[in-house]
């Protein structure tokens, strides 16, 4: 419709052109100039204005039949002139426009086209490609620092103690854990321990030792390693295990020594569904002391003997069974002789563990027993033999012992993810010394609640009742603490 | 109390041999077994690796996800665990197996 539109006034245009007026122009030359110069032109130009064309044909036309004078001629040539100019404006803008789109991206095939037709690789090729890719991925890795064979890991804690005759007081440790494994039968692992006591930064080292894997079921270790006549030490003692904000008497830091320095070999003998575990040691002897500032600590055991004073060593072992995964029983023992070797005297350290760990459906969450007992017996000793000390000669029945029962469960199948982030526990733990200088036996029921914010993290609040005879002053205690294992 | 230590004094002589005697069974058991290292025993086989994680692990602590560490760190680890805890090679090799197929 609009090119029939646009036609009309040209053909009008041309038949007026062959009508000229007398003034002198040829109505021939007239009508030769629009056919072979302008016509072609504005026929294009036409195409691609027809809306401009539109408006101005419309207002141009004039009525067939009629000739044109001088002044619509030279009006007509003018408009000729102008549209001229116009198409050649457009010509020069199509043809950069067509540049411009030839220089441009092709677009993208579709997927199939041009592709090149391959054969399909064989399996074996296939296979032998993802064991070379394997191989480089482990080169990788390997090369990657602390990535492959050595390993950080360790825990950390914070805590508040606010213990009745004393000041409260906030608290905080780091326990780096360095692991190394240079092959699959050689491991190294050391632990620090960093902490405070009284205003002073204390580091110890539990832990340096190297272990080596005689067999598939038999590790010998050198160096400072974990009591392992010490089931909660051995096991138990890290702050983000350790269920309670502190640590139970007579088992830490009391009767049995935290660290031996020395060679251990164990193992483990599987036996149908049960197992039994084993560990031999020799050590440093534990010091026996008999002078000290503190009159209490006459007749106690030095455990950190690191330059074994006495010369005497420490021969020891633990046996461990598990008739069922949920259940473990062991007994640990350790002889030595102690105290200045002219007057050395036989010590004898036992310990017997339980630990009862089992997933209750009744209860709907995880029951956790766990219960531990030590003897400590220093033979017949005279101290302070000539007086010189000021109380002797002294002589006492140097038998302590000491241990604790701990119970928590934690609802863990309870369909709450509050409430089974929680666990209750609930701890009895006891030392019993009151025939030696210390003279007076301690017994405490701590009461606690955990809530674990993630596997290797918990926060811990408890309250303990502490109890001691013999005239000693009860020191219950309100302790919180933060633990993280990483 | 006492008639306990005299006696445990007295009977030193046994857990001695009883842990002389792990000791040795241990060496028979993986010298003469002449075992390939990480073979699977019929038992340990069919509790699968995320079951011996659970029973061996949680004895003694929360049982941190198999995300946490990469395979080649769980290697680290397990190497740890396998001496202080004392897993037998089986559980070892399940285990491990288990974990870094988690990561």
């Amino acid at each position: 419709m609009t090119k029939v539109t646009v036609l009309l006034p040209l053909l009008s245009c041309h038949q007026r052109s062959a009508r000229l007026s007398p003034d002198g122009v040829s109505a021939a030359s007239a009508g030769k100039f629009v056919k072979s110069q302008a016509l072609p032109r504005i026929l294009l130009a036409i195409a691609t204005l027809a809306s401009l064309s539109i408006g101005r044909a419309e207002e141009n036309a004039v009525p067939a039949g009629d000739y044109v004078s001088r002044a619509e001629y030279d009006k007509l040539k003018s408009e000729h002139e102008a549209m001229k100019q116009e198409v050649e404006a457009l010509k020069a803008t199509v043809k950069q426009l067509t540049a411009s789109i030839a220089q441009s991206p092709a677009p993208p095939k579709p997927a199939g086209e041009g592709k090149q037709v391959v054969g399909v690789p064989s399996e074996a090729a296939t296979e032998e490609l993802r064991q070379e890719v394997e191989t480089l991925k482990t080169q990788v890795k390997e090369t990657l620092p602390g990535t492959m064979k050595f390993l950080l890991a360790g825990f950390g804690s914070a805590g508040f103690t606010a213990r009745s005759g004393e000041d409260p007081f906030f608290d905080a440790a780091f326990n780096p854990i360095f692991l190394w494994r240079p092959t699959d039968r050689l491991f190294f692992q050391a632990e620090l321990e960093l902490g405070f006591d009284n205003g002073e930064t204390t580091v110890e080292l539990p832990i340096a030792e190297a272990a080596y894997l005689l067999n598939d079921y038999m590790t010998i270790d050198v160096g400072r390693f974990l009591n392992p006549t010490n089931f909660f030490i051995e096991r138990l003692h890290p702050d983000w295990i350790n269920k309670m904000p502190d640590k139970p008497l007579a088992v830490f830091d009391g009767l049995l020594p935290e660290s031996e320095l020395g060679a251990q070999l164990r193992g483990v003998i599987p036996i149908g569904p049960t197992k039994l575990e084993y560990v031999a040691f020799v050590a440093n002897a534990p010091d026996l002391i008999t002078e000290s500032d503190d009159f209490s600590e006459i007749g106690m055991l030095d455990f950190d003997n690191t330059s074994n004073f006495g010369g005497h060593v420490a021969v020891g072992g633990h046996v461990g069974f598990i008739p069922i995964p949920q259940l473990e029983i062991g007994y640990g023992i350790q002889r030595s002789k102690v105290g200045p070797r002219d007057r050395a005297v036989e010590n004898i350290l036992q310990s017997v563990d339980l630990n009862i760990v089992t997933d209750s459906a009744l209860l709907k969450g995880l029951i956790t027993a766990r219960a531990q007992w030590v003897w400590s017996h220093v033979e017949h000793f005279v101290f302070d033999p000539d007086g010189e000390q000021g109380f002797g000669p002294l002589t006492f029945n140097n038998n302590r012992n000491g241990g604790y029962a701990q119970l928590s469960y934690r609802p863990i199948h309870i369909d709450n993810d509050i409430i089974k982030k929680f666990e209750p526990v609930v701890r009895y733990d006891r030392l019993n010394q009151l025939h030696t200088p210390v003279g007076f036996d301690e017994q405490r029921w701590s009461f606690g609640l955990d809530y674990w914010l993630t596997p290797s993290a918990v926060l811990k609040i408890a309250y303990e009742l502490d109890d001691k005879n013999g005239g000693a002053r009860d020191q219950d205690a309100f302790l919180i603490q933060a633990a993280l294992g990483f | 109390m006492n008639k306990f230590i005299q006696m445990g004094s007295r009977w030193i002589g046994l857990p001695g041999a009883i842990i002389i005697s792990c000791v040795a069974v241990s060496w028979l058991i993986g010298c003469a077994g002449n075992k390939q290292s990480g073979e699977v025993a019929v038992g340990t086989r069919e509790k699968g690796g995320a079951q011996l994680w659970a029973e061996n692990c949680q004895r003694c602590h929360t049982m941190r996800s198999p995300s946490e560490y990469s395979g080649a760190k769980w290697e680290v680890v397990m190497q740890h665990m396998r001496v202080i805890g004392n897993l037998t090679p089986e559980e070892h090799k399940q285990i491990l197996e288990f974990l870094k197929s988690g990561t």
